[in-house]
C-alpha cells in the first residue's frame, strides 16, 4: 500500500491527541500556576519555550480584534499568550484557543476566517510548541491521592493476609472509574454505605478465620461386624456376641484378617484411632495386635519384613503404626488400644491385624468389638492456626502482643508503631476483661484493624506533607506500590523484608521479574487489561436476541476467556506487546471455535469447554485483539455494529488519540426516512458525514470501523449485512485506502510508536493511580524508547514504569496551592 | 389512633401486565410499624411527609409528554396515559431548567452533567478523576436535616452500577453519569442495586436478635479506628486529609445509626423471606426496588429516597418491549419518526413503572389518607430531548399530596429558565427544612399549593 502517514490522518490524529492532553492539563492548570512562585528558584533551570512567531501572528490576525485590550470580549484576553513564557505559564488558555479553533467555533462566522490550512498549521504549531514545552517541563513526580483499596485489591489483600477463600466484597458498591480505571485515588470515595460494608466484611472475614469455639472433633464408630473383609459368611462364621474373631491358624481370609475400614481424611489433620478387643491364647502365651495404615500413595511405608509379621493379606503400601500386647482375655475384660495417626498424604484405611505367633507357639485369636476414629483433632481453620500461632511457653500478654504485632505489620504493610499496637492490645484486653475468650478478643482486635484507614487506604505518610520537593518514597511504601501495581494485593514477606532492610530499591529489577512470574500477577490481566480494553462492559452487553440468537451466557464467557488467556500469554511468555495486535495464535474452546468458524486446530477438532491454544494460519480471519469477539461486541450496539464506536475504540485504546466529543445538537446518525429503508449502514453514515461538523472526526473513525465490518455485533464473520454485501474498505482523508481487518492491522503495526505510547500511558495511569499530566511526558518518552530497544517486551514496559520517577518518587502539596486549586473552576 | 393497612393484591396487578413476581413476602404485608401510635402524643403532625426522586435518562419524547392544556383541565398525553388512576394526585410541571447541565465552556458531556446537576442545581466540575466536585443534592440536604428522625437518613437505589469501564461521557468521570445523590460537593453516594442489600439495610437489624451485642462490638471497633486514625493526621497532604475526612464522616454516620437504633422503637420486619437475586427481567427489578421504597416509607425506616431507573446515557436495549435498539442510540433520533416512536415506547415503559409505584403508595392507608397523600414523588429527566441534548423545559412530574401541602391534579407551566432547584427548595420546605438556596435556585416554586 502506498500511502503517506505524515499527511492528513496523521495530523488530525496528532492534533486530537493534543486536544485531549490539553483537557487534562486544564484541570491542573491552576495548581500549576499557583505552584509557579514556589518553583521560582528552580524554574530558571527550565529552558523557556516561546510560542512560534506564526502562532502569534495567527492570534493577532484572527483573535486580538476582540480578545485584547482593556475590555476584551467575554473578558478573555489573549495578549498574554504572545509572551515568551506563555506555553508553560498559560497552558489552559492555549488549550482553549486550540480547542475552539479546531472545532471551528472561533473566530465567529461573521469575522474574518482563517483558511483550513492556516487553521491546521496553527494547531499543529501550537501542538509542537506544547510538546517541546512539556518535554522541557521541570521534573515533577506528581502526587497521588491516598488510595482506598478497590474491590479487587481488598479481596486479594484479604486472601493474602488472612488466608481464607471467599469473596468478602460481593456486597460492596462498585468502585467509580476515572481515567479509564477503578484504582484512581481521587475517584475512590468512601461513602457511609461502604463503611458499613467494611464493618460487615471484617466481621464475616474474622468469624471465618478464627473460631473462638472450634467445632467438636468429629468421631466415627464402627461395629466390628461391619468391618472388611466383608462377606455374607462373616455373620455366621466369624461373629460371636458382637465380637469379630480373627484366628492365626485358619486359611480363610475372612478369619485371618486383618480387619480394615476406609475413612475420609483431611491431609493436614492428626487423628486418634481406637479399637476395643480381647485375645485368646494358650496359657502363658502373649497375644500381639498390629495397627496399620494403608493408602495407595502413602509416604513412609513399612518394609516387607515388618509387614510380614502380621497375619493375612495386607493391603500395600502400608505403615505399621503400633504393635500392642493384649491383656484382656474375656468379653468382660477387653483392652482399648489407642493409636495416634499423624498428618500424612493419601491415607485411606486403618487395619487391625493379628501378629503371627512365633515358631513353636500355639494358635491365637482376637475378638474385636469395634473400631473408632476421632479427628482431625485440631478443628480450628488453617487460617486460625497461622494467625494465632504463638511461641510456646510465653504468657498470654506476650502472646497477644506477638499475634497482633505480626498481624498489624502485614495488615498495615509496614513495621508497627508501638502506640497503635498498644491501642489494639488494649482493645483485646478490654474484651477479655468483659469475659471474651482469648481467641475471641484477638478476633475482635483483628476485625478492628481491618476497619482502620491504615488498612483500607494505601497510606503513604509523609513527615513533610507540604514540601513540594520531589524525593524517593520510603522503601515500604515502594513495596506497596509494587505489589498493588503487579498483584492488586499486599506485599508479601519477601518484599516487606527487603524494604525493611533498605534493599528494595537496589533489587527492583529482580523483584519485578519475580512478581511477574508469580501467579498473583494474573491481577494485571483482569484488572488492567480488562479495563484498558474496556471489555468488562461485556458482562452487561445484551445484543438483540432476534438478530443474534446464538449469543448466550456461555458464548459471552468464552469471549472474555479468550481475551483473558490471550493477554495472559503475552504476560507469561514475556512477549512483545506488539503481539497483542499481530499474534498468529489465540485460545478457543468448542463454542468459540464454532462461532469463529475454526472447527479444528492442527487436524484435531476443537471440542469441549476447555480452552486450548490454537495456531492461526497466515490467511486466518482472526489474529490479535482487533478480531476478538469480546472487543468486537463491546464496540457494537445491541442491534448492529457501530463502525464509529469501533473506530473510536481503536483511536483511543490502541493509538492513544481519542477523538473529541461530538459537537452538541448533532444527531449520532441522521437517518432520512428514505435512507433508512434504501441504503446500507455505510451509505447512511456517508450521508451523515456530509455534515461538516461531523466529517472531520468521522472520516477516520468510520474508516477504521468499516475495515472491521466483516465482523458482526457479536464478532461473527459475515460477508453480507442483511441484503447488502459488506464493503470493508476504509479511506483516510489523505486518500489512503485499505480493506478489511488484516490491512488495518498492518497500518496499526506501522504506527508502533503510537501503540506503545498509548499502552504505556494506560499502564502508567494504572500503576500510579492518577491521571497523567503534561510533566509526565518525558517519563512516557523514556519508557517508550527503552521498550523499543528491547523488543517491546511486556516486562520491559513494566520494569521501566517501576523505574520511573513518578513511580519511585513523591512530593507534597503546599497547603495554599491546594486550596487555590479547589476553589478554581 | 388506629391505622390499618390493606393487604395489597400485587399478583393481580402484575398479572395484568403479563409479569409475575415471585415475591410472596410482599404479598401478605400487614402493618409493619404502628408509628402513629408510638409517636409522641404531643407532636401535632403525626403523619410524616416523605420525598423521593426518580430519574430517567436520555430525555423523553416531549411531543408526546407535555399536555396541551394548563391547569386542572389537562389531558394525559400518550406517554402519561398509565397515570390515569392517580391523575388527581399528579402535577405535571413544565418549563423547569437544569442550567448546571448545560455545556457552556465545558463542551460535551451533557449526559454526565444532566444526572449530576439534576438534584444539586450545581455545575459539575469537568474532570475524569482529579478533584471531582458537584453540589450537595436536595435529598442529602433533607437527610442531613431530618435524617435523625428515622433509622436510615436516606436511601439511594438504582438498577445499574456505576459504569463498568472507561470514560463515560466526554471527559467526565463515570461517577457523574451514574450518581444522582451527593452527600457533599465532593462525595458522591453510590446507589444500591441489589434488592437483597436494600432489604438488609432496611430491615436486617430487626432480624438479628444479637444486635445489641453486635452493636457493642462495633462501637468498640469504631472507637478504636478513630483513635488509630488520629496518628495519621499531621502526616498527610491535604488531598489525603480530605479522604480521611470522608472516612471520619462515614464512621460518625455509623455511630449515629447505632445510637438511633437504640433510641427508636424497633422496626417490624416483613415475615417472609427477603429477596435474594437481582431479577433478570428489568421490569421486575424496577418494581422490586419500587416495592422496597414503599416498604421503607411504610415502615418509616427512612423518609428520603433517590432512585435512578437507569444511568444517564444508558444504552440499554428494551427488546422485551420490542425496542431492541440501545436507548441512547435511539435518543439521537435525528427527527426520524420511527425512532421517536420507539423512544415513546421506552418513555411509556418507564412511566408505567412510576404508575405502579404511585398506585402502590396510594393503596396503603395511613391516617386520614394514603401513603401517597403523605409523600412527594418527583419524577423526570435532566435532559429535555435526547437528540438536542438540551436542558430547559424538562419533563418533570410531582406526585403525592405532601401531607396536604400540594394541590395536585394540574399541569403547571413555569416561565422558561425557572431553575428546577426551585422545585427542590419547595419540597424541602414541605419536610420542614428551610433553606435559603440550593445550587442555582432563585426562590420557592410558586403555585404548588
Amino acid at each position: 500500500m502506498g500511502f503517506s502517514w505524515p499527511t492528513c490522518f496523521d495530523r488530525i490524529l496528532r492534533s486530537i491527541r493534543v486536544l485531549i492532553e490539553a483537557v487534562l492539563v486544564t484541570a491542573l492548570q491552576f495548581a500549576a500556576v499557583l505552584l509557579a512562585p514556589l518553583d521560582a528558584p528552580l524554574a530558571s533551570a527550565e529552558e523557556t519555550i516561546a510560542p512560534a512567531a506564526a502562532e502569534i501572528q495567527f492570534l493577532k490576525e484572527f483573535c486580538f480584534q476582540c480578545h485584547a485590550g482593556d475590555e476584551p470580549q467575554a473578558e478573555i484576553s489573549l495578549e498574554i499568550l504572545a509572551q515568551a513564557d506563555s506555553p508553560q505559564k498559560n497552558r489552559s488558555l492555549w488549550t482553549r484557543v486550540q480547542n475552539v479553533v479546531a472545532r471551528g467555533e472561533m473566530p465567529p462566522a461573521d469575522e474574518p476566517q482563517p483558511s483550513a490550512s492556516e487553521a491546521e498549521s496553527f494547531i499543529e504549531s501550537v501542538r509542537r510548541t506544547r510538546e517541546a514545552s512539556d518535554r522541557n517541563a521541570k521534573p515533577d513526580p506528581g502526587r497521588v491521592t491516598m488510595r482506598r483499596l478497590n474491590r479487587a485489591e481488598y479481596r486479594n489483600t484479604i486472601r493474602d493476609l488472612v488466608g481464607i477463600d471467599f469473596d468478602p466484597t460481593e456486597d460492596f458498591p462498585s468502585d467509580d472509574i476515572g481515567y479509564g480505571f477503578d484504582n484512581i485515588g481521587d475517584v475512590l470515595t468512601l461513602a457511609p454505605v461502604l463503611m458499613e460494608r467494611y464493618l460487615d466484611a471484617a466481621e464475616k472475614i474474622m468469624s471465618r478465620a478464627i473460631l473462638p469455639e472450634p467445632p467438636p472433633v468429629p468421631k466415627r464408630h464402627l461395629d466390628a461386624q461391619y468391618t472388611e473383609p466383608a462377606s455374607g459368611e462373616v455373620a455366621s462364621k466369624w461373629i460371636e456376641n458382637g465380637f469379630r474373631r480373627l484366628e492365626s491358624d485358619t486359611t480363610d481370609p475372612l478369619g485371618l484378617g486383618p480387619l480394615h475400614t476406609p475413612y475420609k481424611w483431611e491431609a493436614d489433620g492428626a487423628y486418634t484411632f481406637r479399637t476395643r478387643l480381647y485375645g485368646v491364647a494358650p496359657e502363658g502365651q502373649e497375644v500381639h495386635v498390629a495397627i496399620l495404615l494403608h493408602g495407595p500413595g502413602l509416604s513412609d511405608p513399612s518394609p516387607e519384613s515388618e509387614l510380614a509379621t502380621v497375619a493375612g493379606n495386607i493391603l500395600r503400601p502400608a505403615r505399621l503404626l503400633k504393635t500392642v500386647v493384649i491383656r484382656g482375655r474375656t468379653p468382660e475384660s477387653t483392652d482399648e488400644i489407642e493409636v495416634s495417626i499423624p498428618p500424612a498424604v493419601d491415607r485411606q484405611r486403618v487395619l487391625v491385624g493379628l501378629v503371627r505367633p512365633s515358631e513353636g507357639q500355639g494358635p491365637v485369636k482376637i475378638y474385636v468389638r469395634h473400631m473408632a476414629l476421632e479427628g482431625p483433632l485440631d478443628t480450628r481453620p488453617p487460617s486460625q492456626r497461622v494467625l494465632l500461632a504463638v511461641t510456646p511457653g510465653t504468657t498470654t500478654e506476650q502472646q497477644t502482643r506477638e499475634v497482633l504485632a505480626r498481624f498489624l505489620r502485614r495488615a498495615y504493610r509496614r513495621p508497627v508503631e508501638e502506640g497503635e499496637l498498644q491501642r489494639l492490645i488494649a482493645l483485646a484486653s478490654r474484651a477479655q476483661g468483659a469475659g471474651e475468650k482469648w481467641e475471641g478478643s484477638i478476633q475482635l482486635a483483628m476485625q478492628a484493624a481491618l476497619c482502620s484507614p491504615k488498612f483500607l487506604f494505601r497510606v503513604e505518610t509523609d513527615e513533610q506533607p507540604e514540601n513540594p520537593a520531589a524525593r524517593l518514597v520510603d522503601p515500604l511504601q515502594l513495596a506497596s506500590r509494587l505489589s498493588y501495581f503487579l498483584w492488586s494485593s499486599m506485599p508479601d514477606d519477601q518484599l516487606l523484608d527487603l524494604a525493611a532492610q533498605g534493599k528494595l530499591h537496589e533489587r527492583l529489577d529482580e523483584q519485578v521479574l519475580r512478581m511477574l512470574a508469580d501467579p498473583r500477577s494474573d491481577a494485571l490481566v483482569e484488572n488492567f487489561a480488562f479495563q484498558w480494553l474496556q471489555i468488562k462492559r461485556l458482562e452487561s452487553f445484551v445484543p438483540d436476541a432476534q438478530r443474534f440468537p446464538q449469543f448466550d451466557p456461555p458464548l459471552r464467557a468464552a469471549m472474555l476467556r479468550e481475551t483473558e488467556l490471550f493477554f495472559a500469554s503475552i504476560l507469561r511468555e514475556d512477549r512483545s506487546v506488539l503481539d497483542l495486535l499481530r499474534a498468529d495464535y489465540t485460545f478457543l474452546n468448542q463454542r468459540l471455535a464454532q462461532h469463529y468458524g475454526i472447527p479444528s486446530s492442527e487436524g484435531q477438532p476443537i471440542t469441549g469447554e476447555e480452552f486450548r491454544r490454537v495456531s492461526l494460519a497466515g490467511n486466518s480471519l482472526r489474529g490479535g485483539l482487533l478480531t476478538q469477539a469480546s472487543i468486537l461486541a463491546v464496540t457494537s450496539n445491541p442491534t448492529r455494529t457501530s463502525p464509529v464506536k469501533r473506530g473510536r475504540w481503536v483511536l483511543e485504546q490502541i493509538l492513544g488519540a481519542p477523538p473529541p466529543p461530538p459537537p452538541p445538537n448533532v444527531p449520532e446518525l441522521s437517518e432520512e426516512p428514505d435512507a433508512v429503508t434504501a441504503a446500507s449502514l455505510r451509505e447512511r453514515m456517508e450521508i451523515h458525514r456530509r455534515n461538516p461538523a461531523c466529517a472531520s472526526c468521522h472520516t477516520k473513525m468510520d474508516a477504521i470501523g468499516f475495515a472491521l465490518e466483516n465482523y458482526d455485533a457479536v464478532g461473527a464473520y459475515r460477508e453480507q449485512d442483511g441484503e447488502f454485501a459488506i464493503d470493508a474498505r476504509g479511506e483516510f482523508p489523505d486518500g489512503t485506502t485499505f480493506t478489511g481487518a488484516a490491512e488495518l492491522r498492518q497500518i496499526l503495526l506501522g504506527r508502533e510508536e503510537d501503540f506503545l505510547r498509548a499502552l504505556t500511558e494506560k499502564l502508567l495511569i494504572y500503576a500510579l493511580g492518577r491521571g497523567l499530566e503534561y510533566y509526565d511526558r518525558p517519563t512516557i518518552d523514556r519508557i517508550v524508547s527503552k521498550a523499543k530497544i528491547e523488543e517491546a517486551k511486556f516486562s520491559v514496559l513494566v520494569r521501566e514504569i517501576v523505574r520511573s520517577d513518578p513511580f519511585l518518587q513523591r512530593r507534597g502539596t503546599p497547603a495554599e496551592a491546594n486550596q487555590g486549586a479547589r476553589g478554581a473552576e | 389512633m388506629n391505622v390499618s393497612f390493606t393487604p395489597i393484591p400485587r399478583r393481580t396487578l402484575l398479572r395484568g401486565l403479563g409479569v409475575s413476581l415471585a415475591l410472596p413476602w410482599l404479598e401478605a404485608m400487614g402493618p409493619f410499624r404502628a408509628w402513629a401510635e408510638e409517636a409522641p402524643a404531643a407532636k401535632p403532625n403525626l403523619v410524616p411527609n416523605r420525598m423521593a426522586f426518580l430519574y430517567v435518562p436520555n430525555g423523553v419524547n416531549m411531543a408526546d409528554w407535555t399536555p396541551g392544556e394548563d391547569g386542572q383541565d389537562f389531558h394525559l398525553t400518550p406517554i402519561l396515559q398509565p397515570l390515569e388512576k392517580v391523575k388527581s394526585k399528579l402535577l405535571v410541571l413544565s418549563g423547569l431548567t437544569a442550567d448546571g447541565a448545560r455545556a457552556y465552556k465545558d463542551g460535551g458531556g451533557d449526559h454526565a452533567r444532566a444526572l449530576s446537576a439534576f438534584l444539586t442545581g450545581a455545575r459539575p466540575y469537568k474532570t475524569d478523576g482529579l478533584d471531582i466536585r458537584n453540589g450537595i443534592s436536595v435529598d442529602q440536604v433533607a437527610a442531613a436535616r431530618i435524617g435523625d428522625q428515622t433509622r436510615l437518613p436516606s436511601l439511594e437505589i438504582g438498577t445499574e452500577h456505576g459504569a463498568m469501564a472507561g470514560n463515560c461521557d466526554s471527559g467526565y468521570s463515570c461517577v457523574y453519569s451514574s450518581t444522582m445523590s451527593w452527600r457533599s460537593s465532593t462525595q458522591p453516594l453510590p446507589k444500591e442495586v441489589h434488592p437483597k442489600l436494600v432489604f438488609e439495610r432496611l430491615f436486617a437489624a430487626g432480624h438479628d436478635p444479637s444486635r445489641g451485642q453486635r452493636d457493642a462490638r462495633r462501637k468498640s471497633i469504631l472507637d478504636f479506628v478513630q483513635e488509630d486514625a488520629q496518628s495519621l493526621e499531621n502526616r498527610l497532604a491535604r488531598q489525603d486529609v480530605r479522604k480521611l475526612d470522608e472516612y471520619f464522616s462515614s464512621i460518625r454516620d455509623l455511630e449515629l445509626r447505632i445510637e438511633r437504633a437504640e433510641k427508636l422503637p424497633p422496626v417490624a420486619v416483613p415475615n417472609d423471606p427477603p429477596p435474594t437475586e437481582i431479577p433478570a427481567v428489568y421490569e421486575e427489578h424496577l418494581r422490586l426496588m419500587a416495592d422496597l421504597m414503599v416498604l421503607a416509607f411504610q415502615a418509616d425506616v427512612t423518609r428520603v429516597c433517590s432512585f435512578v431507573l437507569a444511568n444517564e446515557g444508558s444504552n440499554k436495549s428494551y427488546a422485551f418491549i420490542d425496542v431492541p435498539e440501545g436507548h441512547h442510540d435511539l435518543s439521537h433520533h435525528g427527527g426520524d419518526g420511527g425512532k421517536q416512536a420507539k423512544l415513546r415506547t421506552i418513555n411509556l415503559f418507564h412511566v408505567r413503572q412510576l404508575a405502579y409505584l404511585l398506585e402502590r403508595l396510594d393503596q396503603i392507608q395511613e391516617g386520614d389518607g394514603t401513603l401517597l397523600d403523605h409523600a412527594m414523588i418527583a419524577y423526570g429527566s435532566g435532559i429535555h430531548d435526547g437528540n438536542a441534548h438540551n436542558h430547559e423545559d424538562l419533563p418533570i412530574l410531582l406526585a403525592g399530596g405532601g401531607c396536604g401541602t400540594i394541590h395536585s391534579g394540574r399541569h403547571l407551566r413555569y416561565p422558561r429558565e425557572t431553575p428546577i432547584s426551585n422545585l427542590w427548595l419547595s419540597m424541602l420546605d414541605r419536610v420542614e427544612v428551610s433553606l435559603e438556596k440550593l445550587g442555582d435556585s432563585t426562590g420557592a416554586l410558586p403555585d404548588l399549593t
